[in-house]
This record gives structure tokens, C-alpha cells and sequence, in this order.
């Protein structure tokens, strides 16, 4: 659905680099989580896919649209929720749905279908204007799948929402994803890219550093802890050990053989701290 | 469609705005300014200050001259402040002209430098007994009037007038009309409240769509973005042409040529918000575009002035925009108007505002993410 080879972009075309040699691809109903700190290339890279910024060196490819020659019929196929709401503030919830629909040469969806989908329902008739922070990001959220994309660019869809709300939008996209729909997740948050990718990129200052499923990331750089807590001479301890080394691993088993086990769980490693392990960088 | 749709949308954000009644608003109080301020004809009096070094019997042939015209028949006695001093004066006024006596030389240099009057001038005899006329001019006036005022002086008047009686005049148009003073100060409302204003205003709006970053959202739709322009241009030619309308009609009446004042309205105001949207291309908001703006409109506001002054008229100001466009906006009212020449500048708007248009989806296109 996204090919992307040896791209590159220069704001001022001065050889500092916003993007540098970012190769990648992402298949057909998957959701690739793009990651990364502030300032690390992800909007450049999602603008540019986008057509918002020009293509200056590279090849990428959109639902099989060359970015070089952009095509307006690129964007029935493509839906794109912004960070940062961008929704008439004069118009009502439904005006703007109402409004947007008509840009697209597709079948689009119901503006009020939408609305009740991320909890604005009962606020159709209300100006954009009179919508909280995270009200107008839910509107944002809902213009984006007006024309049914076949390919959604997200944006940190769930920024400033209250936790219920968030998990609405993650079921809400899973949902789309199960329908066959193909996510691009531009996002900090560790948390919700391991709740919902399938494979995710690292990018920091301007280069991806890595691109894998969260499982795998998590087998190959989580370290394999257990974490048990027994009760010995009437005192409760707790041990974190290791499951590969052999000290550890006797130890364990010593544990088990002679005191009474109160609980015992594997401890995985978070994408967040696989990051930084791979990275050298905080997502801050 | 789409672009319908765009303009649609663009009707009912404006109307829900600012900037859209303020065009309508304008009009409305430029309407009450025209009928009830300005005056169907400006009756200006010109003021002449006058120093006699003459003998006394020919002061007095002088004074009873114009006191035959005076309106009340007699000389008022009174002072003149000119920066701090007091100047003693005998006044005349009649019709036409209001006339001071000043006692002294002094005075009528002081009073020609203060009070910028038409004539200050100075009668005195020469050696031949001949009478001497000094004039002191202001500096700006041309060599046709200096060039006047020695023939008029210096040669017998009656062969002057014998030689403009046998002089051949040719009228080129026989059907022409002219222009009520208040008639005459339309079409500098109609180019700056109608037409121009669209270059201020729909910088106006893009900023705002800017600051909302509207014109993202736009950008990632099955629309083009001169349709997402386009749609604001046409919102400026309906507020503009509705604002020229309410000035024009109650004060005109039907004798315009409306369909050729429409014409020339919505190209030259396609000409200033195409114009409008390449300056907002450069800025991010409208504090940072308004030196530029401001700048514009004042090289625009110059040609006013040569409207007015007509013997203020250098060859450069013929290419500033509004130039032609004054005239074209006073050929639509005139009965006889020249209606070539409109069209002639119509095509002129038409064709550059096209360029700047695309000049300006070019730059918008390069500058979406900006």
C-alpha cells in the first residue's frame, strides 16, 4: 500500500536533512506504527506521503499513486486525521462532515453515522467552536474516514483524550483495520503503538534505525526476567531473575523446590525501553 | 461541483464572520458621506490677497470695481492671524472671489506662504508710469499658468481674445456629459471599496484558515487547490460588487452601464484578491503581511490623487492598476461613456489576475504544510 525508497528532504535545501534515506514499506491491512521523538521526521515523512510537502529526492509510492506526479484520485482512497484539530470552528459538527464529503468523488459514509461513532452524536448541531480540545480531535478523527479510505494516515489519534475516550478511538481503528482498511500511525506513545501495530518503525534524527513487530522487537531486545515473590522464615521476598543464565536459573528452581511461592510472572520488556536500548534516545 | 460546494461554504463562513459585513458596512456609511456630506457641486471661492503700491485715486478705481460685485456692496475691516501676527485687511467678497487688501508687501509674502491662497500679488508703477504686476506662486504650478500670467500682462487682451476667436476648434465627441462633483468621487469609491478591499480581505481569510489549518485539511481531499481559491475569490467579487451596488444605485440611479460596471468589477476584483492571495503566500499571518499589504495600497491610493489634481499627472503613475481603473469605473457611469476603453481594461484585470492566480496556486500548492 506505502513503498517508500532512499527518501530524502531539505526545508531549506541546505543540505540539513528533516528526512534521510528512509526506505520503507508498509503491506495491505497491516498498521505500521511510525516512532519517534519530537522533531525526529515523522510528520516531514507522513506530509510527504500525503502530497502536503513536495517530493524532493526519493520514491514513494501511495495506494498506487506516484507522489512525484500526485494525483487528486489518490485522495478517495486516502483518509488523514491530524494531530491538530483543523475543523471549521464556524461551522456545525455536521456542516463540517456535510462539507467534506462532497470533495470526494467516492461513496462517503453518513455524517451522522460518524459523529455517533466517536461520541459527538448529540452535538451534530453545534459549532465546532463551542467544542472542547478534545472534542474537536474526535471531529478530526470522524472527518478522516468520511470517504472510507482504503489507506488511513493517523496522526497521534488519541492526543488529549481521556483514557475511555482513547480506547473508543484504538477500538474504533481496530475495527476499520479488520475491515481491511490500512493504518500509517505516526505517534510518540509507545503504548498505543504496542496495543495496535503490527510492525513499527524507529525513527530518530531523520533515520529509521529499525523496522520489526512489536513481538519480535520484544523477543530479541526484552531481556527474559521472571519476577517471584516466596515467603522464607516468615518474611515475604521478592527476586527478579534472569531465565537464560544458569545462576539465576538454579536459584529459581531452589525457590520453588523449598519455600512457599506467592506469586511468579515473566517480565516483558516495553517498546518504550526497547527504544531507548536501540535507540539511545528517550521519546520525549 | 466541488468548487460549488467550496463556495457554498465559503457564503455561509463569511456571513457567519466579520470581514463580510464590514465591505457592506463600509458602503452603507460612504452612501450617507455621498448623499448627505459631499455636495452635488463643490462652490469653492478663490481667495486673491493684494498689496497696492499705487497711487490712492487708482486704490479707489480698484475698490469700485469690485465693490459693484461685492455682495453687500461694502469693504469690511479686519485682521488676519497668519502665525502670530495680526494682519490689518480690507475685505471683499463676491460670487466668485474673495479679495484682501493687505497694507504692505510683507504681508502678502507672509499670507501667500501661510494661506496658500490662489493669488498673492503686488501693483505697483514702474518708471514709465505703467503698472507692474508681482505674483508670488506657491512652486508647484505649471509653466502653462506662469506663461499666462506674463502674456495676460504683457499683450493687448483684446487681440488675445481676437486670436482665440479665430482659432479652428474641431469637437472630437459631441455627445459626451459630465459628472456631478458628487457623481464625480464614485469611481474612487468604487476602485478602492469595490475592488481593492478584496486584496486586504481575502488575505484576511487565508490567514484565518491558516491559523485554523484549514487549508491542510483541504489539501488532503479528492479538490484542487485553486477550487479551495477560487471559492474565496468568488466571495470577494459577491461582497465587492454588492458593496459598489449599494453606493451606486441610490446615487446614480439607472443611468450607468451596470452590465459594464459588473464586468469591471469582478475582473478588476479578480485582479486584486489573486493579488491578495500571491502577497498572503509569503506570510504566516497577517501581522507579518500587513507592512506589504499596506504598502500596496498606498502606491494603489496614488493614482486618487491625479484623478483629483489634474495638473498632477506624471507618466509613471499610468502604470500603477488603479489608474486605468478609475477611468474605466467613470466610462461606465457617463451617459456616453467610452465603453471600448472599459472593455480594453476589463481584459487587462482579466489577463494579469489570471496570472497572479496561477502564480498563486502554485505557491499554495508548494507551501500546504508551511
Amino acid at each position: 500500500m506505502i513503498e517508500v525508497s532512499n527518501l530524502y528532504h531539505s526545508y531549506n535545501k541546505d543540505g540539513k536533512f528533516a528526512v534521510k534515506d528512509v526506505s520503507f514499506e508498509v503491506k495491505e491491512g497491516e498498521i505500521f506504527g511510525f516512532l519517534g521523538p519530537s522533531g525526529a521526521g515523522k510528520s516531514t515523512t507522513q506530509n510527504i506521503l500525503t502530497g502536503l510537502l513536495q517530493l524532493q529526492q526519493g520514491n514513494v509510492i501511495v495506494a498506487g499513486y506516484d507522489v512525484k506526479a500526485i494525483s487528486n484520485k489518490m485522495f478517495n482512497k486516502i483518509g488523514m486525521s491530524f494531530e491538530q484539530s483543523n475543523v471549521y470552528s464556524k461551522m456545525s459538527a455536521k456542516e463540517n462532515l456535510d462539507f467534506y464529503r462532497k470533495l470526494f468523488d467516492v461513496k462517503t459514509r453518513e455524517p451522522e453515522e460518524l459523529l455517533e461513532l466517536v461520541g459527538l452524536g448529540d452535538k451534530a448541531n453545534v459549532r465546532a467552536g463551542e467544542f472542547s480540545k478534545g472534542m474537536k480531535h474526535r471531529l478530526t478523527f470522524a472527518r478522516s474516514m468520511i470517504n472510507n479510505p482504503l489507506l488511513w494516515f493517523l496522526d497521534e489519534p488519541t492526543t488529549g483524550l481521556d483514557p475511555a475516550i482513547a480506547s473508543e478511538i484504538k477500538d474504533i481503528i481496530k475495527a476499520e483495520n479488520k475491515k481491511g482498511v490500512t493504518v500509517f500511525l505516526t505517534t510518540h506513545n509507545m503504548y498505543i503503538a504496542d496495543d495496535l501495530c503490527d510492525r513499527v518503525a524507529f525513527i530518530v534524527d531523520a533515520e529509521i534505525k529499525l523496522i520489526d513487530s512489536p513481538k519480535n522487537l520484544k523477543l530479541q531486545y526484552g531481556d527474559k526476567l521472571v519476577e517471584i515473590e516466596y515467603i522464607k522464615d516468615g518474611e515475604t521476598l521478592k527476586e527478579t531473575l534472569s531465565t537464560i543464565q544458569e545462576d539465576d536459573l538454579k536459584h529459581l528452581q531452589d525457590i520453588i523446590g523449598k519455600y512457599e511461592v506467592q506469586t511468579m510472572h515473566t517480565k516483558e520488556a516495553t517498546l518504550e525501553e526497547i527504544f531507548i536500548k536501540v535507540t539511545g534516545r528517550g521519546l520525549a | 461541483m466541488k468548487l460549488w460546494h467550496s463556495f457554498i461554504k465559503e457564503l455561509k463562513l463569511s456571513s457567519r464572520g466579520f470581514y463580510f459585513y464590514i465591505e457592506l458596512v463600509m458602503a452603507i456609511i460612504l452612501l450617507v458621506v455621498v448623499l448627505l456630506v459631499i455636495p452635488a457641486e463643490f462652490v469653492s471661492k478663490d481667495t486673491e490677497y493684494l498689496y497696492f503700491d499705487l497711487p490712492e485715486e487708482m486704490i479707489n478705481e480698484y475698490r469700485k470695481d469690485i465693490l459693484e460685485e461685492d455682495l453687500d456692496g461694502k469693504a469690511e475691516f479686519i485682521k488676519i492671524k497668519s502665525g502670530k501676527d495680526l494682519f490689518p485687511v480690507e475685505f471683499y467678497e463676491t460670487d466668485k472671489k474673495k479679495y484682501y487688501f493687505v497694507e504692505d508687501e510683507t504681508a502678502a509674502i507672509q499670507l501667500a506662504e501661510t494661506e496658500r491662497p490662489l493669488v498673492s500679488a503686488v501693483m505697483s508703477l514702474d518708471d514709465a508710469s505703467s503698472i507692474h504686476y508681482k505674483y508670488y506662486l506657491q512652486g508647484y504650478e505649471s509653466e502653462r499658468l506662469k506663461n499666462l500670467y506674463l502674456v495676460i500682462h504683457n499683450r493687448d487682451l483684446n487681440l488675445l481674445k481676437e486670436e482665440m476667436d479665430n482659432q479652428v476648434v474641431r469637437s472630437l465627441s459631441t455627445g459626451y456629459s459630465e459628472l456631478t462633483d458628487r457623481e464625480n468621487v464614485l469611481p474612487v469609491l468604487l476602485t478602492f471599496n469595490g475592488s481593492l478591499m478584496g486584496l486586504f480581505i481575502i488575505a484576511a481569510y487565508i490567514f484565518l484558515d491558516k491559523q485554523e489549518g484549514i487549508i491542510k485539511a483541504y489539501a488532503v481531499t479528492a479538490s484542487s487547490v485553486w477550487q479551495y481559491l477560487m471559492s474565496k475569490v468568488g466571495i470577494i467579487l459577491v461582497t465587492s460588487t454588492l458593496a459598489s451596488f449599494i453606493i451606486v444605485i441610490p446615487v446614480m440611479g439607472l443611468q450607468p452601464n451596470y452590465p459594464l460596471m459588473l464586468l469591471l468589477l469582478i475582473t478588476s476584483g479578480f485582479f486584486a484578491s489573486s493579488l491578495g492571495l500571491v502577497v498572503a503566500s509569503f506570510y504566516k499571518n497577517m501581522m507579518q503581511a500587513f507592512s506589504a499589504v499596506y504598502l500596496l495600497m498606498i502606491v494603489m491610493i496614488l493614482p486618487n490623487i491625479a484623478y483629483f489634481i489634474s495638473s498632477w499627472e506624471p507618466i509613471w503613475i499610468k502604470v500603477i492598476p488603479t489608474y486605468p481603473l478609475i477611468q474605466g469605473f467613470k466610462e461606465t457611469i457617463l451617459v456616453n461613456g467610452d465603453t471600448s476603453y472599459t472593455l480594453m481594461v476589463s481584459l487587462g484585470f482579466l489577463v494579469v489576475g489570471l496570472l497572479l492566480f496561477l502564480i498563486a496556486n502554485k505557491r499554495y500548492k508548494k507551501t500546504l504544510a508551511v
